[in-house]
């Protein structure tokens, strides 16, 4: 079957009901004709209406535990259900049962799910219909899971289905739109200190369609890794409906599904590209060149001032230890960002300095770009640059070449189970010398599951504030960044606690369907289990960990079960790998004087320091590696 | 009607299949130009449009591949480099092509391909879903998959801490399908773990445990995966995994969680029974479960803390292929930690963990052979239903002790099964009617004749007395079991102040001399009044059987089977040679001529055949198994007389029972002999003698009912009543001598061995030395004077007869016993003193002898000991016995 195709579009509620909805007669004609000839015929039936897809979703939520389901098989999971798959990915593409009262229920799938403020996004791409009955077969096994060495695996099937993973991008572009982001990622020049706005905002500005600059990482939720917001979507918006959700703009939704993917096809999925067309169109303004093709994914050409901004942005993600046996760890994913203000479709070259030291690995480029690599240090980036900011290239380094910005340790020891003790010993910019800014540096000790009585101790540095369940040290404010010199925090202090309450029926419940057993024993359990630790705090925590939730797979671990310090920071002015660009170097084809701009950060995303006094979760590193 | 273009041409219209022909030359240059146009421009696609041109390729490649054979070359060129995008569509647009030609792409570009995808899935700035997507077409294709299998690539999919639990999932599949191709999985597999190792602290729902044991179960069945077709190679390669160190470390992985994460213990449980629910596994899931059984369940120590490992236990006992011995012992030594540390505030967890340990006794009862739980289970439930301090809990334990005592195998399965799907804690009591044994099948006649050649019903002691005969003495004491006549073994009802004193019909009617008797007995001496004081005594405590329960016999028996004729008659069903055949819900019934009373018939739950021949050459090397022969196979059974008359008798034995196959075993077995012996039972002692003062009264019972079954005094018409208030009965005495040639040493140790219980007296300074010596007869009354003269006073016995003919003077005339009695009597006392003063320089001195025959009769000894022989002389008040008592002292030597 050809290409990717979209047989419907629904968009739900946090409610459950359907809040938008979008059918594709000519897929579905093709879907028919499909069915007839692979004769499939209990898969002819009609799609469901809002209301069935409605239902279907709630029973598969109650079903699978969750909206987005349990993803790995439970005790409770039976076959006919996606957990029973027993694959992460059946979060994501999941099955709806339509049971209809007058006629045969039917099984649909692949639905892929997304979630964006607070809106539940399925769509129904086209696939083959035997490809659904291999699905089928993998839902109702009879045995007891799927190993990729097996035929018709769910890998296999999936990489036979690249509309999936066109579903995918169309669910992202409409969650995007309306969760009013865009996709542009940050460009900050350096001659003048605000973001620059996105694509042609002389053009769509008017209108008000919401190109407003991506949020900064520091405002994420500090339980939420600020460093993508792909893990935030999975996991923190899922089943809550604490913010409120924002009215869909049908009109705007419908305009971009037309322009976007006409009949069900998806063909350009930048909303930007398509407001533009459906607002303004093709004039004699904007004639072709006669000599150049013009890409699909540029209908415009850039017109005036010529200047190339570039950005490079670091994400640290660091797990300090301060222990032997553990060794500290870092790793970081950098981007380069791009804004080419060229007119024409000129190619520009840009070298890469400090590649090889830094082991970067180059991850993947944009879709105009390539990549060349040729002997010690002459990598660069080749491309022919769209209209607007776009991430150019992302890379990610293994070995950086400078010393952790913020070195040292936490120590929180739990001395009753209302009150303990901490002691942070830091050492900020060690090492680094200017232009390396620090713009500010917080620390926050998050305790979620406990309500924060009072704070003893002053820092030596910094201010130091309370919110009911977490401790905020800020060492460096924003405004008064530093740079160039070496900053020796510590912080030693008493945290008490209110008494705590145990909700154990959340657990109970939980136990039951996951595990599939009654927690009758729990008091039996709760006198016993305190043998196996030595310590007091190993004791106390376990006591704490007893009624934890169970946390989604989209989080990397159970932040709750630990104690640790999370570090936000973001420092201008370099980079943490040392790859960088020279803005000289950069040339373009043809020539034009245009002048680049260049500038370098780094931001912190998981940058924890555990509690050295108790567990913490770390990886093992690969031998080779080491 | 569809609006189409008209340039259309029909043939694409129409609905036929129709066979097109081959492409002329033009069309195939015209192809070749659109294909050129096409394949020089990706760069210039949308994303979108790139999927639609790299599925279109596919399909006109497919169809014109012999053709368009250049399509191949240009794809390398044109689209690789696309491969590297950040936009995930546009991969899987170029991976589809990679895929459809593969011939095109040499190795490297494959392994580079690779090595994209698995970049991709660390990309911490991707979305996880395509994360987890790029994961999935790498291990999508066989392709890609065999450039990453290597070791070498392993390190890019170790988790990383901040990878999203999904990513570290599928991360750890990546590693498990790397692993089960080489050695030293598991240690791959570990250290990937390390980044959810915490889950060991985490209560078992957490996802990272679910990840973790995940991880496990893709290494197992990435060794051994499912595919139906071939069941040949597949058993092969389940004995290789079997022995595989990979399965051995996974064995010690669990083991270890086991025993030092409790929590994770229903996590196993479900691990486990994941892998035994699915057909290919299975063997592996039970192949974990023997290994815990045999490695965890002996470490794990009874007490509160065992409730963590009852999801374990019960997947144990579930599991037929474990022997559920090990689990039944430590249940056993847990109910008996439970009750010993019951306490005040231990009621609800000691119900709740009571229940719990019910509800595995339950699945064992209703998974395993009755004959390999029987043993320790009745134990088990025997203790609690007894002990254990919750009500419920016991109560449910009869219960179910009871099922596994009466029902047999099958049908107790069967009918467990019905309660199945109201499983709780604690199954109600099912309802009378399952528990009843529904109506037998007609039993096979054929097969039952003869069973008494193998079915063996058995003293445990045998009778001294060979007794192949008995002698049914109809006349002399009535004793009709009917109870229609007034006087029942003698003992006649005060209530009509009808004492008989004697059994005969003649006596019955005769109220007014009964009357008469009982006057004539207040006017009596001092000496008598004081001898019927301590008969009234003695008679008052023994019971009266016809209004309260009388005196019982218990002869113990055994009841055991020979498995060999037992399987060659009823067959049997069995899965291995270790199996030996059994017998369920035996009722064994007795019935006898003799005035036993009636005999409570037995029930014999289970009961296990001998061991096999061939097992027994085994046997008797390993002395270890002689203790199991000793107690797992019999039953022992109580036979329960209540005689009326005192007489050596037999017992007929009808036997029914339930083979395992359901088959009705019934017939009857070899009776059972009664001695005379077995009716031999000490006085009945009256509960206001102190315990200083039980042998002085054995003696004085002794010189009285000496005196009185002698004569000398006139109580011959006196009645005594008995306990109950309803009946009374009157002394007819009479006497007999037995001369025993045998040396006083052997006659003492005949009497020590047998008749110690009831020797009330020793006479004789160098007797009593003797006797005292050897202690085993204690707590009687010794009397060292060396002259018996006053003893003898009392109650000077003897006769005339000669021991050999006593017998024949008794049953010569019954009717005028009486009179013979008192005769004898009056010549025995003149003739005693003098025999009396002939043996007193060969006496060593006298025993005793004091025996209490139920319902209420007595025989008394005096065993006159002398050098080289004795004289034993008998008094009865129930004379028939005296001719089994003859052959009873000489069978004891």
């Amino acid at each position: 079957m050809a290409g990717c195709s979209f047989r419907a579009i629904w968009i739900l509620t946090p409610h459950h009901s359907v809040a938008f909805s979008r059918t594709f007669p000519v897929v579905e004609r093709r879907w028919r004709s499909a069915c007839v000839r692979d004769g499939e015929v209990e898969t002819q039936a009609p799609l469901p209406s809002d209301l069935e897809v409605a239902a279907a979703f709630t029973d598969r939520k109650q079903r699978e535990g969750s909206a987005r389901g349990f993803g790995i098989c439970v005790a409770s999971s039976t076959p006919g259900s996606d957990s029973w798959v027993d694959d992460p990915v059946t979060r994501h593409i999941i099955t709806l049962h339509i049971n209809r009262e007058e006629a045969e229920g039917y099984m649909l799938w692949p639905v892929i799910v997304h979630t964006s403020g607070n809106y539940y996004i399925l769509v129904l791409p086209l696939v083959e219909p035997k490809k659904v009955r291999e699905y089928r077969k993998l839902y109702q096994r009879n045995n007891c899971g799927g190993s990729v060495k097996e035929h018709d695996n769910l890998s296999s099937l999936l990489l036979s289905l690249p509309c999936i993973t066109g579903a995918f991008m169309v669910a992202h572009a409409i969650g995007d739109l309306i969760a009013g982001e865009t996709s542009d990622p940050e460009v900050v020049a350096t001659s003048s200190s605000s973001a620059v706005g996105g694509l042609l905002d002389t053009l769509t500005g008017s209108i008000g369609i919401g190109v407003a600059p991506r949020p900064k990482p520091t405002s994420v939720p500090i339980l939420a890794s600020a460093s993508s917001a792909a893990t935030l979507m999975g996991s923190t918006l899922v089943d809550s409906s604490r913010t409120m959700t924002k009215p869909i703009d049908k009109d705007l939704l419908r305009g971009f599904i037309s322009g976007s993917m006409p009949y069900g096809t998806p063909v350009d999925l930048n909303q930007n590209n398509i407001a533009a067309i459906r607002t303004t169109g093709f004039g004699s303004a904007d004639p072709p060149p006669a000599d150049l093709r013009q890409p699909a994914w540029k209908p415009y050409l850039y017109r005036g001032r010529q200047r190339v901004l570039l950005m490079t942005q670091e994400t640290i993600n660091a797990a300090l230890y301060d222990r032997e046996d553990i060794p500290d760890s870092f790793s970081i994913s950098g981007q380069i960002n791009c804004r080419a203000e060229l007119e024409g479709l000129p190619d520009v070259q840009l070298p890469l300095i400090g590649v090889k030291p830094a082991k970067v690995k180059m991850l993947s480029v944009h879709q105009s770009a390539q990549y060349s690599d040729h002997g010690e240090d002459k990598q660069a980036i080749v491309f022919s640059p769209p209209v607007g900011s776009f991430v150019l290239a992302r890379y990610q380094v293994s070995h950086a070449t400078n010393p952790a910005p913020v070195k040292g340790f936490y120590q929180l020891s739990l001395v009753s189970e209302d009150g303990g003790q901490f002691l942070f010993r830091l050492t900020l910019m060690e090492g680094y010398k200017s232009p390396y800014c620090m713009d500010f540096c917080t620390i926050i000790m998050p305790f979620p599951r406990r309500r924060i009585l009072s704070v003893d101790g002053t820092p030596s540095v910094g201010t130091v504030s309370m919110t009911e369940r977490s401790i905020e040290w800020k060492i460096v404010t924003s405004g008064r960044g530093i740079s160039g010199k070496t900053i020796d925090a510590t912080f030693s202090g008493t945290v008490r606690f209110h008494p705590r309450v145990v909700n154990k029926s959340l657990s109970v419940s939980l136990s039951k369907s996951v595990l599939g057993c009654t927690a009758a024993e729990d008091s039996d359990e709760e006198r016993e289990s305190s043998n196996n630790s030595v310590n007091v705090e190993d004791v106390l925590m376990e006591k704490l960990n007893r009624d934890l939730e169970a946390v989604d797979l989209e989080e990397p671990l159970c932040w709750q079960a630990f104690n640790y310090a999370k570090v936000s920071f973001k420092i201008t002015g370099g980079t943490f790998s040392g790859m960088t660009i020279d803005p000289k170097s950069v040339s373009i084809y043809p020539v034009v004087k245009a002048p680049v701009e260049y500038s370098m950060q780094v931001t912190s995303g998981d940058y924890i320091l555990w509690n050295t006094l108790a567990r913490s979760p770390h990886a093992a590193v690969p031998k080779d590696l080491c | 009607m569809p609006l189409t273009p008209f340039t259309i041409p029909q043939i694409a219209l129409s609905d036929q299949n129709l066979v097109l022909s081959p492409p002329s030359d033009v069309n195939l240059r015209e192809i070749r130009r659109v294909l050129a146009f096409l394949l020089d421009r990706p760069r210039d696609l949308t994303p979108g449009a790139i999927s639609v041109l790299t599925s279109a390729l596919v399909d006109i490649a497919d169809a014109l591949e012999d053709c368009v054979p250049a399509v191949s070359a240009l794809l390398k060129v044109n689209f690789s480099s696309l491969l590297s995008s950040h936009n995930p569509f546009l991969s899987h647009s170029i991976l589809s092509l990679y895929r459809h030609f593969s011939e095109a792409f040499n190795e490297y570009d494959i392994g580079k391909v690779a090595y994209r995808l698995q970049l991709s899935a660390s990309d911490t700035g991707q979305k996880l879903i395509f994360r987890l997507l790029a994961l999935h077409w790498l291990f999508g294709s066989t392709l890609l998959t065999s450039q990453v299998s290597s070791l070498t690539s392993l390190p890019g999919f170790y988790p990383q801490v901040f990878d999203p639990l999904a990513v570290k999932a599928k991360k750890l599949d990546a590693i498990s399908v790397s692993a089960s191709e080489g050695d030293g999985a598991v240690s791959l597999l570990e250290d990937g773990l390390v980044c959810i190792s915490y889950f060991r602290w985490l209560p078992g729902w957490s996802t990272e445990t679910l990840v973790a044991f995940r991880a496990m179960h893709k290494l197992l069945i990435g060794v051994m995966p499912h595919d139906g077709s071939d069941n040949g190679p597949g058993r092969t390669r389940l004995g290789s995994l079997m022995e595989s160190t990979i399965f051995a470390d996974l064995e010690n992985v669990l083991i270890h969680l086991a025993l030092e994460h409790h929590p994770l213990v229903p996590v196993i449980a479900t691990f486990i029974s994941r892998l035994l629910q699915c057909e290919t596994h299975s063997p592996i899931g039970s192949r974990f479960l023997q290994t815990l059984d045999r490695c965890l369940i002996p470490n794990l120590k009874p007490g509160y803390g065992l409730s963590f490992y009852f999801p374990l236990l019960e997947k144990i006992s579930e599991n037929e292929t474990v022997a559920p011995k090990g689990v039944l012992e430590l249940l056993k030594r847990h109910m008996v930690c439970l009750t010993d540390e019951h306490g005040p505030d231990t009621g609800h967890r000691s119900w709740s963990q009571g229940s719990r340990v019910l509800s595995i006794c339950r699945v064992m009862l209703k998974k395993h052979k009755g004959s390999q739980i029987f043993r320790p289970l009745s134990l088990l439930l025997a203790f609690t239903c007894q002990n254990f301090p919750d009500l419920e809990v016991r109560d449910n334990a009869r219960i179910y002790l009871r099922m596994l005592a009466c029902i047999p195998g099958k049908k107790l399965r069967q009918t467990l099964s019905i309660g199945e799907q109201k499983s709780g804690l604690a199954p109600a009591p099912l309802p009378a009617s399952l528990i009843d044994v529904p109506p037998h099948p007609s039993p096979d006649l054929k097969k039952s004749t003869g069973i008494a050649s193998y079915i063996h019903l058995e003293r445990l002691k045998p009778p001294l007395v060979k007794q192949s005969w008995f002698l049914p003495v109809q006349g002399s004491v009535p004793a009709l079991s009917n109870g229609s006549g007034p006087a029942e073994g003698g003992i006649m009802d005060i209530v009509t102040s009808v004492a008989p004193s004697s059994p005969d019909e003649s006596n019955k009617t005769d109220s007014s001399k009964v009357a008469y008797q009982k006057e004539a007995s207040r006017v009596m001496d001092p000496n008598t009044a004081l001898l019927l004081r301590v008969l009234r005594t003695h008679f008052g405590c023994i019971p009266d059987y016809r209004v309260m329960p009388g005196i019982k016999i218990r002869i113990p028996c055994l009841l055991r089977f020979e498995s060999d004729p037992f399987i060659r008659t009823w067959g049997f069903e069995s899965c291995d040679e270790q199996t030996l055949p059994a017998l369920y819900a035996i009722k064994i019934t007795f019935s006898t001529l003799s005035k036993y009373g009636k005999i409570p018939s037995c029930r014999v739950p289970f009961l296990l055949g001998d061991l096999l021949k061939s097992d027994l050459a085994i046997v008797a090397v390993g002395q270890g198994n002689d203790e199991s022969i000793e107690h797992s196979n019999f039953a022992k059974v109580f036979l329960e007389l209540q005689p009326e008359d005192p007489m050596p008798g037999l017992i007929d034995i009808f036997i029914n029972a339930n083979t395992a196959t359901e088959q009705v075993v019934s017939g009857f077995l070899r009776p059972v002999t009664i001695g005379i012996e077995d009716m031999f039972l000490k006085a009945i002692l009256p509960p206001n003698v102190s315990d200083m003062w039980v042998s002085r009264y054995y003696s004085d019972l002794f010189d009285t009912l000496w005196e009185a079954c002698g004569s000398s005094v006139n109580i011959g018409r006196e009645t005594f009543p008995l306990n109950g208030g309803k009946g009374a009965v009157s002394i007819n005495g009479k006497q007999s001598v037995k001369f025993l040639e045998v040396p006083e040493d052997v006659l003492i140790n005949a009497v020590e061995r047998h008749l110690a219980g009831f020797v009330v007296r020793v006479a004789g300074a160098s007797l009593v030395k003797v006797v005292q010596q050897n202690r085993v007869i204690e707590n009687i009354v010794w009397d060292e004077k060396e002259e018996e003269e006053d003893d003898l006073d009392v109650g000077p016995s003897g006769d005339d007869f000669s021991a050999e003919n006593a017998l024949v003077a008794y049953s010569r005339e019954e009717s005028e016993l009486d009179v013979e009695y008192t005769q004898a009597e009056m010549e025995s006392n003149s003739n005693d003193r003098s025999l009396a003063i002939v043996d007193k320089k060969k006496s060593v001195g006298n025993i005793c002898v004091l025996i209490f025959l139920p319902p209420r009769y007595h025989l008394l000894f005096l065993m006159e000991i002398g050098y080289g022989s004795t004289m034993v002389r008998m008094r009865t008040d129930h004379w028939p016995c005296l001719a089994y008592v003859d052959e009873y002292l000489e069978a004891l030597f």
